[in-house]
C-alpha cells in the first residue's frame, strides 16, 4: 500500500511539473496565436543553465533563481527578434520557425554540453527522505511539489488579481478588443512569451535533481506539454493542473508495474480522454 | 500543365546520373509523402505535424511481414496503403475534432504515441536499432536488388501517385476540401459535412505516406526508429513548405531539394539539424511562399522587364 502511495507521490510531483509547462505553453500558444514549437527546447535549456550554474557558482538556489530568468530573457529575444515578424503569416510558418528554434536549440545544447547526459544531486538540506508516516519519502520531490505549487499559485494570483493578468486573460478571449482599448498587444505578447519561457525553465530547472540532463529531455517534455493543453485548454490554469496531474499519477502507476509502458501511457490516457470528451477535461473551444 | 510533367520525366531520367540511384530513389518516395501531406497541407489547410505516424507504421507492418513471411513486394505496398489509410483513421478520427492549434498539437501527440510505442516494443521493431534485414523481393523475374531497377520501380509508383493525387485534386472532392481550407464556416453552411470530409483526406493522405512508408523500408533493407519520429514529420512538412504548399508540384520539387540538401550535408556534419534548423529560420523569415512561388515572381519579374 505504502508503495503504491509513493508512487502516487512521485506522480503528483511530476505531474505539478507537468502542469508548468503546459501552463507556460497554454499563455504563449492561447495569447499569440502560434504552435510553440521550442517549448521542449527552452526547458531543456532551463535545465541545462540550472545544472551548469550550480556547478559554477557552487550554489543551487541562486543558480535555481538564475536559471529560469536566463530561459525568460531567451524568450523575450526569440519574441522580439524572431515571432514578432511571424504574426501575420500562416501557422504553418510560425512552426516551422519555433521548430527550427527546436532543432537549433536542442543542437547547441549538445555542441556545448556535450551528447552524453548526466545527473546532479539535490542540494544537500533537500537530500534523503522524510517519514511521512505511510512512507519514507525523498525529501527532493516533496520540494519539488511545494514549488511547483507556489510558482503554480502566484501565477494563477498575478492572471486574476492583477491589472495586468487581466489584460492577458482578455488578450487570450480577443486580441483586437484589447488593443482597441488602447493597450500595447505587441508588449504583452513579448511578456505573455518571457512568462511562458520562465515557466518551462523553471520546470527545467526544477527536474534536475530528479532525472538530471540529457539532450532529449526537451522533446520529450514538448510533446507532454502538448497533451496539458489539449486536455487543460488554453488559457485555463485549472485545466493545466488538472491535466498534469492526471497523466503524471497514470505514468506513475503504469511505471510501477510495467515500466516499458510509462511514456506511452501519457498519450494514451489522452486518446482515450479526447474519445470521451472530443473537446478537453474542460470543453473550450 | 504538360511543361511541369515533362520536366519531371526529364528529372527521372537524369537524376540517377547526377546522384547515387539510393538518393535518386529516396527522393520519389519522399515526393510521394509530400504529395500525402500537400492534400491536407496545402488543399485542406489542415497543419498535421504527424504525416510519419503512418509513414513508419505501414513501414514497421510491411516490414515485419517481408522480413518473416517473405510476402509479394504489390501484397507489401498494398498492406502498405491500408495501414497507412488505417493508421490515419485512427488518428484523424481524434484530431479532425478539433481546430487550429489544437489539431497541430494533437497530431505531433500522438505522433509520440506511435513513436514511443515502436521505441519500446523492441522485440518486433528493433527500438532504437530500427528494424533490419528487410528484403527486396523478386517480382515477375526481375529483381530488384539491382539499385537501378528499384529506382525504375520507385519512379513508376511516383508517377502514378503523381496522377493519382492530381486527379484527387481536381475530383469535386478536391473542390470540397479547397472550400472548407478557403472558408470552412461557409462549406459547412452549404451543407458539407466538414469533419468527415477533413477525416477521408486524411485517410487518403495517410495511404500516400504508407505508400512511400514501404518503399523506404524496401529501399535501405531497414525501418529506423526516425521512420516514425517527429523528425520525419517535419522534414515531410519543411519539404513541402519549401517547395510551395499552393501547388501540386510544389512538395515534388521541396522534396528534391531537401533530400538533396540533406543527404550531401549529413553526411559532412553529425550536427547537421543545427545547419536545418538555421536554414527553417531563414526561409520563414525571409523566402516565404517556397520555390514554386520564388520561381512564378522572376519570370514575372523577368516577363516585365522584357516588355520595358
Amino acid at each position: 500500500m505504502s508503495f503504491v502511495a509513493a508512487q502516487i507521490l512521485n506522480g503528483i510531483a511530476t505531474g505539478m511539473l507537468y502542469a508548468l509547462m503546459g501552463l507556460g505553453l497554454s499563455l504563449i500558444t492561447g495569447i499569440l496565436n502560434i504552435p510553440n514549437f521550442a517549448h521542449g527546447a527552452l526547458f531543456a535549456v532551463g535545465a541545462y543553465l540550472l545544472a551548469s550554474a550550480a556547478n559554477e557558482i557552487g550554489n543551487f538556489w541562486i543558480a535555481l533563481v538564475v536559471a529560469p530568468l536566463g530561459v525568460a530573457l531567451l524568450g523575450l529575444a526569440i519574441e522580439y527578434v524572431g515571432i514578432r515578424r511571424l504574426y501575420a503569416v500562416g501557422h504553418d510558418y510560425q512552426l516551422l520557425f519555433t521548430f527550427g528554434l527546436a532543432l537549433i536549440l536542442s543542437e547547441s545544447i549538445i555542441l556545448i554540453w556535450g551528447p552524453v547526459g548526466y545527473s546532479y544531486l539535490p542540494p544537500p538540506i533537500l537530500r534523503g527522505g522524510l517519514d511521512l508516516g505511510f512512507t519514507f519519502y525523498p525529501k527532493y520531490r516533496l520540494f519539488v511539489m511545494v514549488m511547483a505549487g507556489l510558482l503554480v499559485l502566484v501565477t494563477w494570483l498575478f492572471l486574476e488579481k492583477t491589472r495586468y493578468g487581466a489584460i492577458m486573460r482578455a488578450g487570450i478571449e480577443n486580441k483586437e478588443m484589447v488593443s482597441l482599448l488602447g493597450i500595447d498587444i505587441h508588449k504583452l505578447f513579448t511578456v505573455a512569451f518571457a512568462l511562458g519561457a520562465y515557466l518551462a525553465g523553471i520546470a527545467g530547472a526544477l527536474t534536475v535533481p530528479i532525472r538530471g540532463v540529457n539532450p532529449g529531455m526537451g522533446v520529450d517534455m514538448l510533446g507532454i506539454a502538448f497533451v496539458v493543453v489539449a486536455l487543460g485548454g488554453l488559457g485555463n490554469l485549472l485545466g493545466a493542473i488538472a491535466a498534469g496531474l492526471i497523466i503524471g499519477v497514470a505514468q506513475a502507476l503504469v511505471a510501477a508495474y510495467w515500466t516499458e509502458a510509462s511514456t506511452v501511457v501519457i498519450y494514451a490516457v489522452m486518446a482515450a480522454v479526447l474519445l470521451v470528451r472530443p473537446q478537453g477535461l474542460f470543453g473550450i473551444r | 500543365m504538360k511543361r511541369p510533367f515533362i520536366l519531371i520525366l526529364v528529372s527521372i531520367f537524369l537524376l540517377p546520373l547526377v546522384v547515387r540511384p539510393a538518393i535518386a530513389s529516396e527522393i520519389w518516395i519522399f515526393a510521394i509523402f509530400g504529395l500525402g501531406l500537400n492534400l491536407l497541407l496545402g488543399y485542406t489547410g489542415l497543419l498535421s505535424f504527424g504525416q510519419s505516424t503512418f509513414f513508419g507504421s505501414a513501414a514497421y507492418v510491411a516490414g515485419w511481414l517481408l522480413k518473416f513471411y517473405g510476402i509479394n513486394a504489390f501484397l507489401a505496398l498494398g498492406i502498405g496503403v491500408g495501414v497507412g489509410a488505417a493508421s490515419a483513421a485512427l488518428v484523424g478520427y481524434l484530431c479532425v475534432q478539433r481546430s487550429g492549434l489544437y489539431f497541430i498539437m494533437l497530431t505531433f501527440a500522438l505522433n509520440q504515441l506511435f513513436y514511443f510505442t515502436a521505441y519500446q516494443w523492441t522485440s518486433v521493431t528493433g527500438g532504437e536499432d530500427g528494424m533490419p534485414g528487410i528484403p527486396r523481393p523478386v517480382l515477375l523475374g526481375i529483381d530488384f536488388k539491382d539499385p537501378l531497377v528499384y529506382y525504375a520501380f520507385v519512379s513508376v509508383l511516383f508517377l502514378i501517385s503523381l496522377y493519382a493525387m492530381k486527379r484527387i485534386v481536381e475530383s469535386p472532392l478536391g473542390k470540397i476540401l479547397q472550400a472548407i481550407r478557403e472558408n470552412e464556416i461557409r462549406a459547412e453552411a452549404v451543407g458539407y459535412n466538414v469533419p468527415r470530409f477533413k477525416l477521408l483526406a486524411f485517410i487518403i493522405g495517410g495511404a500516400f505516406s504508407g505508400l512511400a512508408g514501404v518503399l523506404y523500408a524496401m529501399l535501405f533493407g531497414i525501418v529506423p526508429l526516425e521512420a516514425i519520429s517527429f523528425v520525419f514529420s517535419g522534414n515531410v512538412v519543411f519539404a513541402t513548405l519549401i517547395g510551395g504548399s499552393g501547388s501540386l508540384y510544389g512538395p515534388v520539387i521541396g522534396s528534391f531539394v531537401f533530400i538533396w540538401l540533406s543527404e550531401s550535408v549529413s553526411t559532412l556534419w553529425a550536427r547537421w539539424p543545427l545547419l536545418l534548423g538555421m536554414a527553417f529560420v531563414i526561409v520563414v523569415l525571409f523566402l516565404r511562399g517556397g520555390i514554386v512561388e520564388a520561381w512564378s515572381r522572376f519570370w514575372l519579374w523577368r516577363s516585365s522587364k522584357q516588355k520595358n
